[in-house]
């Protein structure tokens, strides 16, 4: 039977929810608050832009639908800085992992002199990629380059070639900085399963007569899958948006050879006042980055679950 | 008795007080920033300047923005973008306007760079500051012309540049060049010599496009001529034509032969530029900011002069552009920075910012300091200049231009081609900008 003192428990009952329910909005709010300002807002604003022929400085700007996305796939540079991404996005993915891999393998353990080249061989990660561009610019230097010189004392001159400013070389002379800087990452989340793996495991298979190479493919390489998830997933997100280093590098020449989308779409936007197209170009690398992200979250949200 | 819960009212009023500043700052923080005014920033006595000015010419500017300060009391907040150049800071310009921020005055290129800002009112037509301050009397109509749009003036041009060739004395003494060329045929003559001599005669970088442009601009006004030149890079008539297909054929030859650094189109002309003062190339070609920039910081300056690209025409011209300021439409006292650009066209002023390419009458470089750039002056007031390419063509077009040139310089298109492939390229960039 009711009382009003249960009455009352009940009514505290449902404001103390409601209260609680309250308080993690209040105390969601900011961040949610600046994200929506400073995140969901531009984004929406940019879809909205890319669907207008705005020059990105008129005041007016007038709605031309999908105009713009017809166009990037109508555009020869745009498609060339496609097949640009996608070779970038492989060669950067799967170099940096390899070698990652390989690093992590060799200097895994508690040597003295194991830790300092774990150090070297992530320092190139934390450089500036500016920095980094313009020392391989020097190095690339057709007659004063550190490469070029090299190639001509060990009697290969004859293979000395201006680097960046050659069509057929410069995409691939540029992809060999971003796979000295990228193999660090990789590296460092292989290092960190590879210490998670029980040494028992290794024991037993030792006992049982498994070679050095079963042990890795037996063991290491599964016990690895959740790394090479993380660092697949975040390289694939990563090299999609490459910019930085082509900008600095080449600026997406010669010609419009090293161009990616990401160097085309501040072009159009930034260079050409072509907003529009230049932002529909920006959402398109969204749209992929996101394709490209989203297994990664669904296999996270797996885990916690 | 009440079942009250454990909290009391103090602390859960604590608490809300707490949660509801949380919530509240970011809040007040967006509405204040949505709450600032747009357009310039300054009103009453003080300004805001942009520029692009590298760290010792901005120190000599803000010496100059403190006299004007004590003069008139007007405070003027100098900020520059160093070392941004045409290709980035018309973005950040741009940005800053578009965002309602942006300054009261600004520098700025003219031609197709300047064009945008005048066209969509972001500048202030400064026709009645001309009147009242009787610029038009001080500064050469020619100069007045490139930083006029729809037929007002809404930039005040006080840098004329005229490109001409710098080039190391010793150099050309190396290679036994005893005078600068006159002819074409003379300059190819003196490109052999230095060849010979085992060094590289013109230092050019081309990974922006703009510096190899230099040259093909010159080739293409040497073999067009002054008047199919200046149809052309209006639009006006065809470049799928021999004089365009001849100058793309020699621009591949100057590669050929060496007369421009290998690799060329791979590097950053920031660096092969001063490369004539360093004993990598024998000359360049650019304005007279080398004077002051790589010139005068060499071991011995009067080891460098300059002397104008024969065209074989007449006039000889020459390639030019001005830079100037312009006021923001939005400013807020735009007669306080009609003020300042009068300050800044006065003769001591320009002389004291050592303007080596003053369009100001009477401000010229002074000819014990910069000798050479005195030659410069003495060139570009001899003949007309056409407009340098990049800031007559349409952005766009003008990058079509340097992929086209890249591909040619390359050998991976011919000379033909690249005029037939110019001839769509330049009427879309003008169908485009004339919408």
């Amino acid at each position: 039977m009711s009382t009003p003192d249960s009455y009352q428990a009940t009514a505290y009952t449902k404001r103390r929810r409601l209260a609680q329910g309250l308080n993690v909005w209040l105390f969601a709010l900011p961040a949610l608050l600046a994200y929506v300002v400073f995140l969901v807002s531009p984004a929406v604003q940019s879809i909205w832009i890319s669907l207008t022929n705005w020059n990105g400085i008129s005041p007016t700007k007038a709605f031309v639908g999908l105009d713009n996305y017809v166009q990037i796939f109508q555009d020869p540079t745009a498609l060339l800085a496609m097949r640009n991404n996608l070779l970038w996005t492989v060669v950067t993915i799967a170099v940096p992992m390899v070698l990652g891999l390989l690093l992590a393998v060799a200097l895994n353990g508690a040597t003295l002199l194991k830790p300092f080249l774990r150090t070297v061989f992530y320092m190139p990660a934390v450089m500036p990629l500016v920095a980094i561009a313009s020392i391989w610019s020097w190095l690339y230097d057709p007659s004063n380059g550190a490469i070029n010189a090299f190639l001509k004392d060990i009697g290969l001159g004859a293979l000395a070639h201006p680097w960046l400013g050659t069509s057929s070389t410069a995409f691939g002379a540029i992809m060999v900085p971003a796979i000295w800087v990228r193999t660090g990452f990789p590296m460092l989340i292989y290092l960190a399963s590879l210490q998670g793996i029980p040494s028992e495991l290794y024991e037993s298979a030792k006992t049982d007569g498994a070679s050095a190479w079963q042990c890795f493919w037996h063991i290491t390489m599964p016990s690895l899958k959740p790394a090479h998830y993380i660092v697949l997933a975040l390289s694939l997100i990563d090299s999609f948006k490459v910019f930085d280093i082509i900008y600095a590098m080449t600026y997406g020449g010669p010609g419009n050879s090293t161009q990616v989308l990401g160097t085309w779409m501040y072009f159009n936007v930034f260079q050409f006042y072509h907003a529009g197209y230049g932002t529909a170009i920006a959402v398109f690398i969204t749209i992929v980055a996101l394709a490209c992200g989203i297994p990664y979250v669904l296999s996270q949200m797996r885990e916690e679950r | 008795m009440k079942n009250r819960h454990p909290n009391s009212e103090s602390t859960l009023l604590t608490r809300r007080t707490v949660l509801g500043a949380a919530a509240a700052a970011p809040v007040a923080i967006f509405l204040a920033s949505c709450s600032s005014t747009t357009g310039s920033s300054s009103e009453g006595k003080s300004l805001t300047l942009l520029t692009y000015d590298d760290a010792d010419p901005a120190k000599i500017l803000r010496k100059q923005l403190e006299v004007f300060r004590r003069q008139t009391g007007i405070k003027v907040a100098l900020n520059t973008i160093p070392g941004s150049g045409a290709a980035i800071f018309p973005s950040k310009l741009r940005t800053e306007l578009v965002g309602g921020k942006g300054p009261d005055v600004w520098r700025i290129w003219g031609g197709s760079i300047g064009g945008p800002f005048a066209e969509n009112s972001f500048a202030a037509d400064l026709t009645p500051y001309y009147k009242k301050y009787g610029w038009n009397s001080i500064i050469p109509k020619s100069d007045v012309t490139g930083m006029t749009w729809n037929g007002k003036p809404y930039g005040l041009p006080l840098y004329g540049v005229t490109v001409t060739a710098w080039y190391s004395k010793d150099a050309f003494d190396k290679a036994g060049i005893t005078a600068v060329p006159t002819t074409y045929d003379e300059l190819t003559a003196a490109n052999e010599k230095l060849v010979a001599s085992g060094q590289v005669p013109c230092g050019l970088g081309g990974e922006y496009g703009w510096d190899v442009m230099r040259l093909f601009e010159y080739l293409l006004e040497k073999n067009a001529g002054p008047q199919l030149h200046d149809k052309l890079i209006t639009g006006k008539a065809d470049w799928n034509t021999p004089a365009v297909v001849k100058s793309f054929t020699e621009l591949k030859e100057w590669a050929d032969k060496g007369w421009l650094p290998q690799g060329v189109m791979g590097l950053d002309p920031n660096n092969t530029e001063p490369g004539f003062t360093q004993g990598k190339y024998a000359y360049t070609i650019a304005g007279a900011w080398v004077d002051s920039q790589d010139i005068q910081t060499a071991m011995d300056p009067s080891a460098y002069s300059t002397f104008q690209l024969p065209t074989d025409r007449k006039p000889n011209r020459h390639s030019g552009w001005v830079e100037g300021f312009m006021i923001n439409a939005a400013s807020k006292s735009p007669d306080n920075a009609a003020k300042l650009l009068d300050f800044l066209t006065k003769v001591s002023t320009q002389k004291a910012l050592q303007n080596t390419e003053s369009t100001v009458k009477g401000a010229g470089p002074d000819p014990s300091k910069y000798p050479a750039s005195v030659l410069n002056a003495k060139i570009g007031s001899s003949a007309p200049f056409y407009t340098i390419q990049d800031q007559a063509l349409p952005a766009e077009t003008a990058n079509t231009y340097f992929s086209i040139q890249s591909e040619v310089v390359q050998g991976t298109m011919s000379p033909a081609k690249a005029a037939a492939q110019m001839e769509p390229a330049i009427k879309a960039g003008f169908s485009k900008s004339s919408k």
